[in-house]
Order: C-alpha cells, then sequence, then structure tokens
C-alpha cells in the first residue's frame, strides 16, 4: 500500500513521513508514538530483504561518498569506535493540525518554535562514532555494482538560504565537488577553525598540535578512511556493542558545502569548551546515517562469493591439506609451526568463564634472528593479509612502547574515546614482533602498554583508560609473538622454536584457492564443538597423568590442550571431539615440547 | 486556569513550610526562614521526604513539584517571600540594602509603575536561594538511565566528576539605567545568554519616541555564581562493551566549589534540555543538548563508620543474621570462584570484621585489626584471594611488597617540585588507614619497609625520622600479606621455618598464617581436570552449589557487624586462660616447638573470638566464639605441620582417644557429653566425622558406652 507511493532508495524520508501519516491517522493518542516503531522497518526490510533492493543500495565509502545525495539510503561497514551519548530532537509535531515527524532526518522544518509545548514530543536516538574496521585487508571489498549513477544535475531549485527545504531539493551542485576538492576545502576551513575540529583525515594542518592530536580519533590508520556518525533508534542498547562490525543501513546526510560560522558558535559553547559533536564533527567532514536497519558482521560476512560451499567433509580435508601445505611452504618445511599456526589461525574466544578466555590459543614462535625473520616474517605477513579480513602488525621497540598509549584513552577535554592501537574488532590477527626489542629503560606509558598486552594475551582483555578507572573491554585477537627467544613480556599460550629447513619460493596462489581458504578459515573457525561423554573420561584421564607426569601443569596448560584438542577437530570440519583428533593434538603438543 | 492552580500550590506550600514539623517537633523550614532573614544562610532546601512525611500531604502536589521542579521552585520562592519573618539580630546595611531601600522608595513616589519592564522582579530582592531535594529512598539514577521522559523532573544520579570549570559569575537580573528618563529598567535573565536591552521601554520615552539609551549597571543587576561540570557513569554502572555516558551539570550559587574531579557523588537535580540558541538551533533543527540543573550534591561514603544502609539492606541484613549458619554463608560467598579452601576464607572474613580496637585507661592502645599471612606455592590462588577481600572492603590498597613508588608502603618524605618545601607522602599502609593493606610478594619486601612494618602492625602507626621532620602517621590497619616461601616452592625436605623464611618477630604479629600447598594428589588433579573440561564444554563454571552473597550485601552485613564491640564476659575468662596454657604447655612438651606462643597469642584469641560475636550480632563473646577461634588457630598450625604430625605415629582415631581420655581425667569425670567431644576435638583441628568413626572404633573395644541418642560418652571403669 505504501511502498509504491516512494521510492525508497532515493527518497527514504518520503516513505518515512507516509507511513507515520497512515499510522497517526489510525492512532488516537500521540504518546504511542515514543520509542515506537510504525512499521517503517518493516517497510525497508521488505524492500531490501524481500524485493531484492539490497544490491541497490550504494555503500558510502571515501570514494563514493562525492556522488551520494543526502537524504538517499545508503549503507556502511564499520567498526563502532566510540558511543557518543544520546542525541534528543524533536520527534512529533503538530504542523497547524496534523501531525508531523522528524524521525530518520536531520532538519526540523518548521522555523524556530521556541520552549517545548504539547505539541511536540521529544523523542531521543543515540548516537555511535564509527569508523572503518581498523587492519582491513585491501581485499575486502564490497559488490560494486551497486553505485548508482548520479543523478541529473540541471533541473534543481535554487538553493534556499540555510533552510533546508523538504527531502530532494539537495543541491546538486555540491554533488559535482570531486573528493580531492572536499578534501582541499575541508582542509582551509580547518585553518580558519583553528584546529578545533578535526577528524581522521588531514590531520597535519592543525595548527595547535595538542589539539589536534586529542580530537583525532584513529590517527594511526588510514587517513583516507571516512569515518560515519551513525544515529540508532530505538533498538536496544545492548544490541550494539563497543568494537562491534555493523553493517548500516539508513538515510544519509551530509553536507560538504555547509560551512559553520565559527565566530557565532563559539560565544555560545559552554565553559568546560567545545565538546560537542557538531563543533567537532561538522557535517562537512562526518556525514550522518539515520539508521533504520543494522546487522552485526562477523568474518564470514566478510567473504565475498562462496558461501555456496557446502560443508562437506572431504572437500574440507582437502582445503586443510593445501592450506597446510601452503603454510609449511611458507613457514620454510617446519611442520610443526605449519600445525600450531594452523591451529592458532581458527582459534577464537568462544567463552568467558570467570576471568579466563577460553578458546584463545596464542602463538609465540621464537629462535627467529635478522635474518630468518627477513625472510620468513614478511612471507608470513604477506600471507596472513591474504588470508584473514582483519590483520596488523606491530613491531615492538622501547621507543614504540614508550611513546603512545596502545590501549584507548578517554580525553575529556574533546569528551571523546581516543583510539590506541589496541581497539581492535572481533576475530582481528595482531602480530607482534619482538625482535626489533632492545635494551633499555621503560616509562610510566610503557610500563603500562607492557602491562596492557600482557593482559590481552592472558585473558583477551583490553585496560581502556578513563582516568579515573579502568574498564576492561573483552576483546577476541589472534596473537602471533615473534621473538629471539621464548618472550616474558609477551607470555603466549603456545611456545615453539621455529626450525625452518629450506628456503623455497613461495609460489603464487591462484585466486580461488585463495578464497576458498579464506572461506575456511572464517568457517571453521565459527563452528560449534562438543565432546562426548566417553571422549571427556579420555580426556580427563590423559589430563591426570600428564599432571602426575609434570608437576609444573597447571589448569591454564589443561585449559590449552582442550582447546587444542578442539581446534584440530574443527580443522577437520567435525563438531565433536574424537580419539583421533586428541592424539593429534597430544602427538602435536609432544613435538612441541621436544623443541623446547 | 493555570494561574488558579498555581496559586493554590503556592498555598500548599505556604502551609507546609510554616507547618511542617520534624520528628523534635521544631519547625524546621520556619527555622530555617529565620535563620535567612538573620543572614546567616543563603540556602534553602526543600527535601521532598519531608514534604512527603507531611501530615496534610497531598500527593498530587508532591507528583507536581518532583515532574515540573523549575516551575515549582519560583513558587516555593514566592511562598517564601511571604513568609520571610523579619530578622531577629540588627544587621549592618551592605551595598545591596542601601540599593534596596532606594528603589523601593522610588518604586513609590512613581506613579509610572505599572509598566512590567519596570517593575522589579521577585529575584532581585532575594538574597537566598531555593533548592529541592529529590527523597533519597530508592537507588539513585545511573546517567544511561535518565531518558527523554524526564526533562523538567527532578532525578537522583550518581555518578564521578570528571571536569569541572571555573566558577563564574551568571547574570541573573540585568538592570540598566535610561539615559533619558533616568528609570531603572529590569530584565529577568533565565538563560546561560540573552540579548541585552538597547532602547528604553519606559512609557515616559516610548511615549516621547526618544528612544532613550540603556546603560547596563553592573553593580546594581544581581549575580550567581555559577559552575560546570562533567559526570561520568561508575565503573560498576556500564554495561559490558560500552562505554560510560557523561552528562554535563550546572551548579549554581551555593552549590558551586562543591565538587572536584574525581569525586563519586550523587546529585538530585533537574533535567533539563538546553536549547541550541540562535544560528545554532536553525542548524540543529531544535535538537537540544540537555544538562542537570543540580539541587544537592552528597559525596559517597568510603568508610565502614559511615556506610548507610538502604531501607532494603537492613531487611535484609535481619533477615540474613536470623539465619543460623551464617558464618558459612558468608564465608562461602568471598571469592566463590576459588575452589575450596574453606578454612582460609573464614579467617578472611573474621580478617574484614575485625575486632573492636580498645583503649586501656593508661592510654595503651590494643590493635583490634586481624593480620593474615597466606604463605604458598606459586599459583594457588593467593593473589586472586587477596584482590578480592580488596574488592569486599570499602576501602583496601593493594600493593606489592616491593612497593610501586619510591614511597613503598609506609611514608616517605618528598620534596615538592614546584614549592621545594619537604611534604610527606604517605605509602600504601597510610592510605589504608581504617581499611585493609593487602601486601603481596611479602617476602620481597625491602627491608626498610620491612622493620617499619613491625611498628605498623603492633601499634598501628608509622613513624617518620627523615630530613628533619618527625611525626608519626596512623596506620590503623589490618594487613593481609601473601608471600612465596624462601626458594619459591615449598620444599618438603626443609623445615618449615626454614620454609617460611620470615623473621619469628615479624611472624608473631600475625594472628594465623596459612600454608596453601599445592600436593600432587590424584583426587585434586581429577577435580582440575573436571573442571576445565566442564568449563569447556558448557562454557560456564560448574555450578557452586548455593548462591554466593553479592560483594555489596557482604559489605553491608560487615558494616553493620562493625558497629558492635563485644566483650568477653567473667565465666569465660576461666575457659580462654585454660585453653592459652593448655597450648603454651604443648609447646613446652614438643622438642622441636614450631610455633611461638606468646602473649600475643592470647591476645589473638580475644581477637577472632570477638570477630566471631560481630558476626553473630551479639554483644558477649561465647564459648562456641572461643572455640572456633582456637579452631581455627589450630588449623593455620596445621597446614604448616601437618606433615609431622603423621610422622609422630599417631593415627586420627587414637589421637582424638587420648585427647578424649586426657580431658576426661583432668576433669575427673567418666562421662563427656557429645557436643563437649565434639569441641575438644575440633579445636584439636579434627573432624566430626573422625569423632564419630573413633567413638564406633573404641566403643566396640568396650573402652566407653555411647549413648544411643545424644552419644554421650561414659568411659568403663576397668
Amino acid at each position: 500500500m505504501v511502498g509504491v507511493a516512494y521510492d525508497c532508495l532515493l527518497n527514504p524520508q518520503g516513505a518515512v513521513r507516509s507511513t507515520f501519516q497512515n499510522a497517526i491517522c489510525k492512532a488516537s493518542d500521540p504518546a504511542a508514538f515514543d520509542g515506537k516503531d510504525w512499521g517503517v522497518i518493516d517497510l525497508f526490510k521488505q524492500f531490501l530483504y524481500d524485493d531484492g533492493g539490497l544490491s541497490q543500495v550504494p555503500v558510502l565509502n571515501p570514494s563514493s561518498i562525492a556522488r551520494l545525495k543526502s537524504n538517499t539510503l545508503v549503507r556502511f561497514r564499520g567498526m563502532i569506535q566510540d558511543m557518543l551519548g544520546n542525541e534528543l530532537y524533536v520527534g512529533m509535531y503538530k504542523d497547524g493540525e496534523t501531525w508531523r515527524t522528524n524521525k530518520f532526518g536531520d532538519f526540523f522544518q518548521l522555523p524556530m518554535a521556541t520552549g517545548s509545548s504539547p505539541d511536540m514530543r521529544v523523542w531521543e536516538r543515540r548516537l555511535l562514532y564509527c569508523v572503518p574496521v581498523p587492519g582491513q585487508n585491501s581485499w575486502i571489498e564490497y559488490s560494486s555494482e551497486s553505485l548508482l549513477n548520479p543523478s541529473s544535475i540541471s533541473s534543481s531549485p535554487p538553493r534556499e538560504k540555510r533552510h533546508r527545504d523538504d527531502d530532494t531539493a539537495m543541491d546538486d551542485i555540491d554533488m559535482q565537488v570531486t573528493n580531492e576538492e572536499v578534501h582541499a576545502s575541508t582542509s582551509n576551513k580547518k585553518m580558519r577553525e583553528d584546529g578545533i575540529a578535526s577528524n581522521s583525515s588531514n590531520l597535519g594542518d592543525t595548527p595547535t598540535a595538542d589539539i589536534g592530536s586529542a580530537t583525532s580519533v584513529l590517527p594511526y590508520f588510514d587517513r583516507t578512511s571516512l569515518p560515519c556518525l551513525v544515529k540508532i533508534y530505538d533498538s536496544p542498547e545492548s544490541d550494539l556493542k563497543l568494537n562491534d562490525v555493523f553493517e548500516f543501513i539508513g538515510v544519509l546526510t551530509f553536507d560538504p558545502e555547509f560551512s559553520v560560522d565559527k565566530n557565532v558558535d563559539n560565544d555560545f559553547v559552554g565553559y568546560l569548551g567545545d565538546d560537542d559533536t557538531q563543533t567537532q564533527m561538522p557535517p562537512t567532514k562526518v556525514p550522518r546515517l539515520h539508521c533504520l536497519i543494522h546487522k552485526k558482521l562477523s568474518n564470514q560476512d566478510f567473504i565475498s562469493g562462496s558461501p555456496t560451499i557446502e560443508l562437506k567433509s572431504h572437500l574440507v580435508k582437502e582445503m586443510r591439506e593445501t592450506l597446510l601445505r601452503h603454510l609449511t611452504t611458507i613457514l620454510g618445511n617446519d611442520g610443526v609451526a605449519a600445525n600450531l599456526m594452523l591451529l592458532h589461525l581458527l582459534s577464537k574466544v568462544h567463552a568467558r568463564v570467570d576471568s579466563t578466555a577460553v578458546g584463545k590459543l596464542s602463538l609465540n614462535l621464537t629462535c627467529f634472528n635478522k635474518e630468518t625473520l627477513s625472510v620468513y616474517g614478511h612471507r608470513l605477513n604477506l600471507a596472513l593479509k591474504n588470508l584473514l579480513p582483519f590483520t596488523h602488525c606491530v613491531p615492538l621497540t622501547v621507543d614504540y612502547l614508550n611513546k603512545i598509549p596502545l590501549a584507548p584513552k578517554k580525553n575529556y577535554q574533546t569528551n571523546r574515546l581516543a583510539s590506541g592501537i589496541l581497539q581492535l574488532a572481533e576475530g582481528t590477527h595482531l602480530t607482534i614482533d619482538e625482535t626489533q626489542l632492545q635494551e633499555g629503560r621503560l616509562n610510566p606509558i610503557g610500563l603500562e602498554n607492557a602491562r596492557v598486552l600482557q593482559s590481552l594475551l592472558e585473558q583477551q582483555k583490553v585496560e581502556y583508560d578513563f582516568t579515573y578507572y579502568k574498564m576492561d573491554m573483552p576483546a577476541d585477537i589472534q596473537l602471533l609473538v615473534l621473538s629471539e627467544g621464548k618472550s616474558n613480556i609477551l607470555p603466549a599460550d603456545l611456545v615453539l622454536p621455529f626450525r625452518p629447513l629450506s628456503v623455497e619460493a613461495a609460489q603464487d596462489v591462484e585466486i580461488e584457492v585463495l578464497q576458498s581458504w579464506r572461506w575456511y578459515l572464517a568457517t571453521m573457525r565459527s563452528l560449534s564443538h562438543s565432546i562426548t561423554q566417553e571422549m571427556q573420561k579420555v580426556v580427563e584421564d590423559d589430563l591426570v597423568a600428564a599432571r602426575q607426569a609434570d608437576r609444573s601443569l597447571g589448569s591454564l596448560d589443561f585449559s590449552r590442550f582442550l582447546t587444542m584438542g578442539r581446534l584440530v577437530s574443527l580443522s577437520f570440519g567435525e563438531t565433536t571431539l574424537t580419539l583421533e583428533h586428541w592424539q593429534m593434538a597430544k602427538e602435536l603438543e609432544r613435538l612441541r615440547k621436544e623443541r623446547l | 486556569m493555570n494561574d488558579l492552580d498555581f496559586n493554590r500550590d503556592k498555598d500548599l506550600a505556604k502551609d507546609f513550610l510554616s507547618n511542617f514539623a520534624d520528628s523534635n517537633g521544631e519547625a524546621k523550614y520556619m527555622n530555617i526562614l529565620q535563620d535567612v532573614a538573620n543572614r546567616k544562610t543563603k540556602a534553602i532546601e526543600i527535601e521532598l521526604e519531608d514534604l512527603a512525611d507531611y501530615k496534610d500531604l497531598d500527593e498530587e502536589f508532591l507528583r507536581r513539584i518532583a515532574e515540573n521542579t523549575k516551575r515549582y521552585i519560583t513558587i516555593l520562592a514566592s511562598a517564601i517571600d511571604e513568609l520571610m519573618p523579619e530578622p531577629t539580630e540588627a544587621l549592618p546595611d551592605d551595598d545591596h540594602d542601601i540599593l534596596m531601600t532606594q528603589r523601593s522608595e522610588e518604586v513609590t513616589e512613581n506613579t509610572d509603575g505599572s509598566d512590567p519592564k519596570q517593575k522589579m522582579p521577585p529575584e532581585i530582592k532575594r538574597f537566598y536561594e531555593v533548592y529541592v531535594k529529590a527523597s533519597s529512598k530508592g537507588r539513585p539514577f545511573t546517567i544511561r538511565e535518565v531518558k527523554a521522559s524526564y526533562i523538567g523532573q527532578l532525578v537522583r544520579i550518581s555518578g564521578i566528576v570528571t571536569r569541572c570549570s571555573d566558577v563564574k559569575p551568571l547574570m541573573q537580573v540585568a538592570v540598566y539605567t535610561c539615559e533619558e528618563c533616568g528609570f531603572e529598567i529590569y530584565q529577568e535573565v533565565t538563560a546561560r545568554v540573552f540579548m541585552p536591552l538597547f532602547e528604553c521601554p519606559s512609557k515616559r520615552c516610548t511615549v516621547n519616541k526618544a528612544k532613550g539609551n540603556l546603560i547596563l549597571q553592573l553593580r546594581a543587576s544581581k549575580f550567581l555564581k555559577f559552575q560546570e561540570a562533567k559526570i561520568q557513569e561508575l565503573a560498576e554502572h556500564v554495561p559490558k562493551g560500552h562505554i560510560p555516558r557523561s552528562m554535563t551539570v550546572h551548579f549554581r550559587g551555593e552549590l558551586t566549589r562543591k565538587v572536584s574531579p574525581g569525586d563519586v557523588v550523587e546529585l538530585s537535580g533537574i533535567f533539563l534540555p538546553m536549547p541550541y540558541t540562535g544560528f545554532r538551533a536553525m542548524r540543529a533543527g531544535l535538537i537540544a543538548d540537555t544538562y542537570l540543573e543540580a539541587m544537592s550534591v552528597s559525596y559517597f561514603k568510603k568508610k565502614y563508620e559511615d556506610y548507610e544502609l538502604r531501607g532494603d539492606e537492613e531487611e535484609q541484613i535481619a533477615r540474613l543474621a536470623e539465619d543460623g549458619d551464617i558464618y558459612n554463608k558468608l564465608s562461602r560467598s568471598l571469592a566463590p570462584e576459588i575452589f575450596g579452601h574453606e578454612d582460609i576464607k573464614k579467617a578472611l572474613l573474621l580478617l574484614l570484621v575485625g575486632a573492636p580496637h580498645r583503649q586501656l585507661k593508661d592510654g595503651m592502645k590494643i590493635r583490634g585489626d586481624l593480620h593474615i599471612c597466606l604463605m604458598g606455592d606459586p599459583g594457588v590462588a593467593k593473589s586472586q584471594l587477596l584482590k578480592h577481600i580488596i574488592n569486599v572492603a570499602p576501602r583496601g590498597v593493594y600493593t606489592t611488597g616491593k612497593g610501586s613508588s619510591g614511597v613503598g608502603l609506609t611514608a616517605a618524605v618528598q620534596k615538592d617540585p614546584v614549592t621545594n618545601e619537604m611534604v610527606l607522602e604517605g605509602g600504601a599502609l597510610v592510605l589504608a588507614d581504617m581499611g585493609i593493606c593487602a601486601i603481596d610478594e611479602f617476602d620481597k619486601m625491602d627491608d626498610s619497609d620491612r622493620t617499619a612494618i613491625h611498628e605498623v602492625m603492633e601499634q598501628q602507626t608509622v613513624s617518620i625520622a627523615k630530613a628533619g621532620i618527625t611525626t608519626s602517621l596512623n596506620a590503623r590497619t589490618a594487613v593481609l600479606a601473601a608471600a612465596n616461601p624462601a626458594w619459591g616452592r615449598y620444599d618438603m625436605r626443609r623445615t618449615p621455618a626454614e620454609n617460611i623464611n620470615l623473621p619469628p618477630a615479624l611472624l608473631s604479629r600475625f594472628d594465623l598464617l596459612w600454608l596453601i600447598l599445592d600436593r600432587a594428589d590424584m583426587d585434586s588433579d581429577l577435580e582440575m581436570a573436571r573442571h576445565v573440561v566442564y568449563v569447556h564444554q558448557n562454557k560456564e563454571s560448574p555450578a557452586l552449589g548455593f548462591t554466593p552473597l553479592e560483594p555489596s550485601v557482604l559489605r553491608a552485613y560487615i558494616s553493620a557487624a562493625r558497629r558492635l564491640s563485644p566483650s568477653v564476659p567473667k565465666e569465660l575468662e576461666e575457659y580462654i586462660a585454660g585453653a592459652y596454657s593448655s597450648i603454651r604447655q604443648e609447646e613446652a612438651k614438643s622438642n622441636t616447638p614450631h610455633s611461638y606462643t606468646t602473649v600475643r597469642t592470647l591476645l589473638s584469641i580475644l581477637r577472632i573470638s570477638s570477630a566471631l560475636a560481630r558476626l553473630r550480632f551479639s554483644e558477649k563473646v561465647a564459648q562456641s566464639d572461643v572455640d572456633e577461634a582456637l579452631r581455627l588457630m589450630q588449623m593455620s598450625k596445621f597446614s604448616l605441620y601437618s606433615d609431622d604430625r603423621q610422622r609422630s605415629g599417631l593415627d586420627a582415631i587414637s589421637d582424638i582417644y587420648s585427647i578424649l581420655r586426657d580431658e576426661a581425667a583432668r576433669m575427673n569425670r567418666l562421662e563427656l557429653s557429645y557436643a563437649q567431644a565434639l569441641n575438644w576435638i575440633s579445636r584439636k583441628g579434627y573432624s566430626e566425622a573422625q569423632l564419630k568413626e573413633c567413638l564406633e572404633e573404641y566403643a566396640a573395644l568396650n573402652v566407653w558406652q555411647i549413648h544411643p541418642d545424644s552419644f554421650n560418652i561414659r568411659f568403663i571403669d576397668a
């Protein structure tokens, strides 16, 4: 009944309003609309999923932003980096005799009505600051067919001064501005604004360095990345958590042309200085997205294509074989290392009990020196980059540790969470290269960083610094440590001296094979797993026997054995532990012990 | 119609203010008003709780105040204006008064007074501020819970202050004089910013079309102190995976300069929107920032003594106290995720409760804090126990023996980098005054700190004689220490004394010393294997078999228990003395004394017993308390010397028999009650099951007879 009246893609707000009008006619009490959906979500769900509209929705990214029009439907994939709290807005108001809504839009359409009246209902929405997932590898692309042709240029009404007219009237002239020009103009503007506003792009322009570094949110990652301020309506708070990766589909409002007149504004800013979103993240630089539908993404969702491969055991086995061979080649024919590496890549925190993270398996490859590192370290990194959606590499030096806090820290000047390198999405792979670490003195920051890294390895938790207290944020990061000797700063679960036998040139891998490996790693990782009663008995007896033989084994080692057993059977695509796989895990552990 | 309503409410307010009597029958608010009239105080705090208790309560009126507080403050203020009594003391006229008298004279002179802009706004005459304080019943909101629907309402919020601005003047009433007509023009300012008047609006000027120039009179205008602050959610209120929210708070008048960053506060205030003004409003589309206009500030209390019980907690404690098994229940709730160690947890519970401090007539102080030392192999969850205890205690400091700063554990004299003056800086022990100080890695402590700790543990002060400063600081703290044995792991081939590696002078200061060993036995290994497998299989810890009490309940119960100071009744003195002397004799008998039983031991027994009595909410120490204290001390010794006992050749059963026989012989009786027997043997660290076994075995040998119902023992006289 409604769906046809408006184009959900180009005029989503029109669709919102028309459903609203329909709903308000039927409802008697306007208060019934508070914090409720009146059928908008269903409409869009139908449009996107049932009618196949999803592929037509353009993706918001740095290259497409110049072409996208404000007030159209877009989608955005990103990690929730900061939560800015709630924003109140006039959700419903009476225009003469009819109620109108403002939901899913930025601008109030009535000229200045002051004070609150019974004819106005204030609603709230949550603001999430989202950034592209840190460490995202270049092979992740969106299906690009969805980018729509920028529509006609000529026939737009002249721009009204500072009055946003109804939905479609967006200045098409702005749309013509290319990306470069946007950047140029914004950086010019920034000079005027005296560094108060800043985002992750064009950092260097900020004249006052301290404020600049304070406001920059993700200074260590790609500067061309596009952050987005997502406004969430109605959905429960527990749905969206910090560091989760989401796909948001909603109404874009972005206005690269509009300039904030700083001189006027500054007089009204609070005594505590600038800390509201308007000044810090002007709509000129950070697009707004009024979220209609959001969906949590896992690593699997980033593997394009081939979700159709069935879980056939022989196929999985084959993939395992080829991948293992590939890893063995990369690791210079060190079979044990390749096996453990495979388990490591499949590991995932699947439960948290008390203070232990169950399922983590960090790996520490020792015996690296300058030569081996230059050969294998580089190859390994490249291979990981090709296999996993999100990877990151940290060279650990005393200088590096002493310089910047690794953990995110709340900046009370700007009221923002300043990201650290350890603010990573779930399932990110982190390689820490300890070989470059020299003797030296750690300052308090370095000490704190070492502690943070340690707690990440031991408990998969990162302590976020809120100055007055610290908060533990659970993380799920695969950690690989490369070091000369056993790393004492970074106590990994598995320590293995690396023994390459021969250097073989790594052969090129076909893209299809790579795809299947990516799929294999992402899928096997997410399988569930259980242990049968009989196996439990066997495992328990084995563990007790192991402890009787070696008193130094503790509950953590037990936990590691079980994790290895689990991962071995997952690597075969099996969801229950069999005796064979348990034996394999034990054998691997024995081989590892031999090397120590 | 609205006006009528407000007039009626004003009468209600007047009635309440003039007639409300507090629990002492005093007219609370009229007294405050008198103080205000006498210029002794400026703030009038109206508590909603009083209004709720008022005899002629109008529920609707109360609700209206809570939901439209800002409006009702003006109503209350105008009610107060009418009620304001004459000052009873002579007051010196200050500038303000002189100005006011002049003004009121002018008003009577002028017939032009009908002009609203020329009428004096009531604010300028007031020299007091009205605050409405929310009822303190129920839990305060977290910042997250304050939603759009609370706008305009009075809310109570807890949070931590993160930023504070300077205190600045805020114009409340702007006063202008007109160049043409000379009138004073008043402009009330309600927002943070205002558009000044430029043209004189008085009748004379408008009629004459004179467009009189207005000049702002800063001296005549009324200003308020104003401070802006940010509060942030407390860590415990933030849901998992979220970031703490923050909120802007405005403090006005007397409430300014009450908070500083880092304070944990509970605020009551009005949740208000702050519409963007001017140009911004156009851009932002009337999206409003919100803030809290503070009405009252109170701090969270950190000490047991200041702990205020909330309504439901009192009930809960009463219910718990009736439960006979409270001792076990509380101790099990300490670190429930750590398996076993029941007796150690009991000891730690007693450490939290403590015994009352005593000060003798001659000025000698006897400490009430219990000191406990946990010693054991690495990886037996010592540190976890320590950290958990610190979390439960309202005031606790966790530190390691190596000391985290130059200040160390005790105190240091440092040079202030700015002023170059010598300043005293307290260490962990001083910071933990009236609380608990947990010291991990006690064995790795610096020698200088270790000597200082002797004093702390007995005299409970820290004396300093450095850089010309001699002083002594209070350190009334209970020390909970954890240490590793001398060679990292406990070496069975060496004596306990060698393993412990702490000087006897220090050891004797600990009331209880526990050794936690990681013994190689199948059962515990299997237990551990099962636990790990279970965790992996079910993604949760195995059920504990009971629901542990919340730390907040524990804290409330302990703080309630700490209010008592139990005494030892006369009839028990003999009993305790006897127990003490028997321990001394035992020690003298054995050829290798393990323990140093001194007068300190006797004090320890008394301390532990009175802590137990506190737990029972009893003012008197009972015999059962003393027995439990002796049992704990014995158990702590057995944790050290259990191997010796086995070597001595006596098995448990025959040992129990000899204990009972000796006791019977000592009392010169042939009959022993079961309860008595249980008392004796539990003091030596045996269990009830072992006693039963012993009774059966020896009854079969016809050594004694057991009463079939009461299990009383009767020796058969040979």
